[in-house]
């Protein structure tokens, strides 16, 4: 077994050697200002939005009506910092005034919703944004328009997402050898059945990792998640596996994110191998373009390419049938991501998505079931683990 | 001419003549069935009417009759005496006991299912397949009319014509009114009756006469000069034929509407009369015309150069038919968009073996594929659409605007561009809205000025339609009532298909020629709606923020005393307060002094959720009020003031006031140059 894993270790032992540095923009010194946003407790962040109508108010009594300094968070704001590994928000603002009418229905959310944040923090209570549109659904019409203005209301206070005591519903689940306290109690994820342990959509309340994992693997897709869960891999290579089944939501983000900086160990990604996969990869280590005010915290730097690689597709002899063309935007996507930058500064990963876009074929993870449904939990991964093959 | 079959040929071979081929494949032509033939019947007819009134430059005023033929008045006019059955059983439409049963079920069926508030069947118990249905057609127009003697060809002989050429007319291959009288003999056996006179002629020409097939040749019953006394000129062709009115009714009237739309300067007189006297069935409409502009006539042209690309033959045909001496002359006057100078270039690019002085008869056959390969490639300007005559934008918008009356409307003209060697403008006019037009779109398409009304679904107009996003252009596809009629006029129109009924989608020249109308007249549209939808929410403004004042009003009064009630005001509780580090502190200033008068007027109650929303709606009424100001001085409406304009000129002299009830004037004596009419004088 350990022989197996002798290259996980020596990556373990690389990854908690190297100085866990989060650097900030306010280490940085650029020139440039950038807006993000901290974690702030529930009652700061009820004075902030007071101290927002106060200032509201000052205006509407003065008869000069009212508006908000919104940062703008279109696309060119939205800039990659290389120093930082992740993409961050330019500092740049626009007024939102209420006496416009392409902008009077925002304003009127953004205070509606304001005021309903307000109630939830003093209270000091949590609600899902379901919740929060059941609310006023005369005024918000549809969850859509309620749910947007969460992250211009962050942006607008600077505090966090997760500070405003709003969640979205449970999507990610993680399973493997790690235990950990959720508002008290204590949760054994290696007791947690086939399905895995809900990713809590409230990550406050998550505290006190401790485990025996060697590395952790992050996996795209539900299938492929079961599978290992089933097959207890994680009994044989001592793991956590953490799935958001697709694209990554805000909470299994932060859990992992969370979760890297308390074990220090390193982390492995089991994706497609198509532009979708890199693309999830993508977001959980340098962020969502959506979300730019927030990277700080929603994003896990140095996660390495597992598979499965488009170069692997030969290694491991995959049948033609499993593979599957590229449809046209697929390639456009894959062209996209070649000219990101955060593939653009590991060779590697160019080389495979060269590869990808040369031979126009993809296949996903099930493809290696082929072999037999177990062949991913018995052969194909303690063979990438045994030879290191991360890239 | 159809070979004698000799001791060695195969004595299956066979010959046709041209008349027999188009009997066995009435199709092509648009002679389908019996309801396609009346409409096709009536459209040659019609478009020969108009063809030769344009063609003489007089405004064309076409009269068109349908009038049902009963089966008597038929059997009349073919002689055939009224038989009277005395083996009842032999006759196909007398029923059998078998059929009789059969019958009674189904009218049993249909009689339940008329109860439940279908429409019966109009047929009653008569046969309905059986019965054919015989019309006779007349169009009279006044036009040039027809010589005496080419009568005969000119409409017994298929695939004779006067139309050939390069150039732009609405017939083209010598065969729609001779296939209505192939389709008449067929059906009725009746011959075909012309009277016709040219202009100033002394005499009318009266012809009956109809078609040998196997010869293809005309037939001629009976001709006869009679005295034109009321100097009528123009012609009037009759046949009786088979067709079927009651499905092709909406398709002849729509027929009829579009090409009113696209010849605003012909007037057309519509009849139909049923044969049972039932009046309610008849139709009799008028399009009057609503224009005496007429577009100039097209003239006839030279191929355009890069036609050598799809006729190989053509270079061959032109050069052993030319009159010009030299290859150069020939190239020069042969082609359209070849000056002479470029001839002189070409026929020295053209090489050895070839000189600019040769005569074109010299040209050897490889030598004439040369200069076929040569024409190919070589670059040549666009050929020129002055030949063209294009409906015009201000001929469409009139039919537009008649028959729809739209709320807007717009209207483009390409450029000639070249079509396998053919020039082809496209116009296209989009209008919004109007009555009696539904939501959507409606495509109107035009080919050399004829409307096409079959095989929308697969024509490049229509695809064009459907690809368009019309977002973009402030058009909703699905709720705005869209009309969109494109003209294109061409030497020849690239129709797709054996009948002229559409224009395939895969040429890819014409259908950026069409996007780009039709996007022309949407970036004009989009104008007018965007002014129109700014004016609109200008007016729906107040409205709009009022709204939303209670909704935000309530929260901020929650909000207020919320703080208001608080152990300490939020400046306190909140660390990121002014002048905090990070992002905190940059959004918004609040000046300690003015939080705490705030949050004590709202202990004490001066400020409430009503003063917010008295507040604000002061506002929205300020800003409105402002806002009307500034978008008066815009558009400089409901600022103009009358002014009294001081005659600068010298004196002028004056005729005597002329006085009316709502006005009175003076008219100037004497026209003074530099002197304006004084306003005031107009009251």
């Amino acid at each position: 077994m350990d022989e197996v894993l002798s290259k996980v270790h020596a990556l373990e032992t690389a990854v908690k050697c190297r100085p866990e540095l989060r650097k900030t923009l306010n280490d940085l010194n650029l020139n440039e200002a950038y807006r993000e946003v901290v974690d702030l407790p529930g009652v700061e962040v009820a004075a902030a939005i007071e101290q927002v109508m106060i200032a509201i108010a000052d205006t509407i009594l003065r008869n000069e009506g009212f508006g908000y300094s919104l940062p703008s968070r279109g696309n060119t704001d939205q800039v990659y910092v290389e120093q930082l590994d992740r993409i961050v928000l330019k500092e740049k603002h626009t007024f939102t005034t209420f006496h416009n009418t392409s902008s009077v229905r925002k304003v009127a959310i953004l205070t509606r919703v304001m005021q309903l944040i307000h109630g939830v923090l003093t209270r000091g209570i949590h609600v899902t944004k379901r919740d929060l549109f059941y609310t006023d659904v005369k005024l918000f019409r549809d969850q859509k328009d309620s749910d947007s203005v969460l992250d211009d209301i962050s942006c607008l206070l600077g505090c966090t997402r997760n500070s405003l005591h709003v969640v979205a519903s449970e999507k990610g689940v993680v399973v493997g050898k790690l235990t950990y306290t959720e508002d008290g109690d204590e949760i054994d994820c290696t007791k947690m059945g086939i399905g895995g342990k809900a990713i809590p959509s409230n990550i406050d309340e998550v505290d006190c990792f401790r485990s025996v994992a060697k590395f952790v693997l992050l996996v795209e897709k539900d299938a492929a998640f079961m599978r290992l869960a089933e097959d207890r891999f994680y009994n044989r290579f001592p793991c956590i596996i953490i799935t958001a089944k697709g694209q990554p939501d805000v909470a299994t983000r932060l859990f992992l994110s969370k979760l890297k900086r308390d074990l220090r160990i390193p982390v492995l990604a089991l994706v497609d191998a198509d532009p979708y996969g890199l693309k999830i990869i993508s977001v959980y280590m340098q962020g969502s373009k959506n979300m730019a005010f927030d990277s700080a915290n929603l994003t896990t730097p140095d996660i390495k390419w597992l598979g499965v690689r488009p170069s692997d597709l030969d290694k491991f002899k995959i049948p033609e049938q499993c593979r599957l063309e590229m449809s046209q935007k697929d390639i456009e996507t894959g062209h996209h991501m070649l000219n990101e930058d955060f593939i653009q500064q590991n060779p590697k990963w160019v080389r495979e998505v060269k590869m990808m876009l040369a031979s126009k074929t993809k296949a996903e993870i099930q493809a290696l079931s082929s072999y037999g449904f177990q062949y991913l939990s018995e052969v194909y991964l303690p063979l990438k683990l045994q030879e290191g093959d991360w890239i | 001419m159809p070979p004698k079959s000799k001791g060695a040929g195969d004595k299956n071979l066979k010959s046709k003549s041209p008349a027999e081929f188009f009997q066995d494949n009435k199709g092509i032509a648009g002679f389908e069935n019996a309801g396609k033939s009346l409409y096709t019947t009536l459209r040659e007819f019609i478009e020969n009417s108009l063809d030769s009134a344009e063609s003489i430059g007089v405004l064309p005023d076409v009269d068109i009759a349908v009038e049902e033929v009963t089966l008597s008045q038929y059997e009349d006019l073919i002689g055939l005496k009224a038989h009277v059955r005395k083996d009842s059983a032999l006759y196909a439409d007398i029923e059998t006991d078998k059929e009789k049963q059969k019958r009674l079920k189904e009218e049993a069926k249909a009689a339940a299912k008329a109860a439940k508030g279908g429409k019966g069947d109009a047929g009653g118990g008569g046969r309905k397949g059986g019965a054919k249905s015989f019309f006779r057609i007349t169009v009279k127009d006044n036009g040039k009319g027809m010589a005496h003697d080419d009568i005969p060809n000119m409409l017994g002989r298929v695939l004779s014509g006067t139309k050939y050429g390069v150039r732009q007319t609405r017939g083209k291959f010598g065969l729609g009114s001779k296939m209505a009288l192939i389709w008449s003999k067929q059906t009725t056996g009746l011959p075909i009756k012309i009277t016709s006179a040219q202009p100033k002629s002394k005499f009318t020409s009266r012809y009956v006469l109809d078609i040998n097939m196997e010869k293809n040749e005309p037939n001629v019953h009976s001709a006869e000069k009679t005295p034109n006394d009321s100097a009528w000129h123009g012609a009037e062709l009759s046949v009786i034929i088979e067709g079927n009115w009651t499905t092709y009714r909406n398709k002849v009237l729509s027929y009829l509407r579009q090409l009113a739309i696209v010849t605003p300067y012909a007037q057309f007189h519509f009849r139909y009369e049923s044969a049972g006297g039932d009046a309610r069935q008849n139709v009799d409409a008028t399009f009057r015309r609503r224009t005496e502009v007429m577009p100039a006539p097209p003239t006839t042209t030279k191929h355009h150069p890069s036609a050598a690309k799809e006729n190989q033959l053509l270079i061959k045909d032109l050069l052993s038919q030319t009159r010009e001496k030299t290859l150069q002359a020939f190239l020069n006057k042969e082609f359209t968009c070849i000056s002479k100078e470029y001839a002189g270039r070409l026929v020295a690019e053209l090489g050895k073996g070839f000189e600019p002085g040769m005569s074109p008869k010299e040209v050897s056959d490889t030598q004439g594929t040369r200069i076929q390969q040569l024409l190919c490639d070589a670059r040549f300007a666009d050929p020129d659409g002055a030949c063209l005559s294009p409906a015009g934008e201000y001929n469409l918008r009139l039919g537009i605007m008649k028959e729809l009356a739209p709320d807007w409307i717009a209207s483009y003209v390409g450029p000639a561009l070249a079509s396998q060697g053919h020039p082809l403008i496209v116009e296209a006019c989009v209008s919004l809205g109007g009555k009696d037009v539904k939501s959507g779109f409606n495509v109107f398409r035009f080919a050399n000025r004829i409307p096409l009304l079959f095989e929308a679904g697969s024509d490049v107009v229509t695809r064009c339609v459907q690809r368009l996003n019309w977002g973009s252009y402030k058009i909703d596809k699905n709720n705005d009532k869209i009309g969109v009629f494109v003209s294109i006029v061409s030497t020849k129109i690239p129709f797709k298909g054996t009948s002229k009924e559409y224009i395939g989608d895969d040429n890819t020249e014409i259908a950026e020629a069409v996007d780009r109308a039709i996007r022309g007249c949407a970036t004009q549209l989009k104008g007018k709606i965007v002014r129109a939808q700014a004016a609109k929410e200008r007016k729906a403004r107040k409205k709009v923020l009022t709204r939303y004042i209670p909704d935000v009003a309530n929260a901020i009064a929650i909000m207020i005393s919320a703080s208001a009630e608080a152990a300490e005001p939020p400046s306190k509780r909140c660390k990121w307060g002014p002048g905090a580090p990070s992002n905190g502190g940059k959004l918004w200033q609040v000046d300690p002094v003015f939080e705490g008068k705030l949050l004590e007027q709202v202990r004490n109650g001066d400020v409430q959720r009503s003063t917010i929303e008295r507040k604000l709606s002061d506002f929205v009424e300020r800003m409105d009020s402002e806002q009307a100001l500034e978008h008066s001085m815009q558009n400089k409406e409901g600022l103009s003031e009358t002014m009294h304009l001081v005659p600068t000129g010298p004196v002028h002299k004056f005729a005597p006031t002329v006085h009316h009830p709502t006005c009175a004037f003076r008219l100037l004596d004497t026209l003074c140059a530099g002197g304006f009419l004084p306003r005031g004088d107009l009251k």
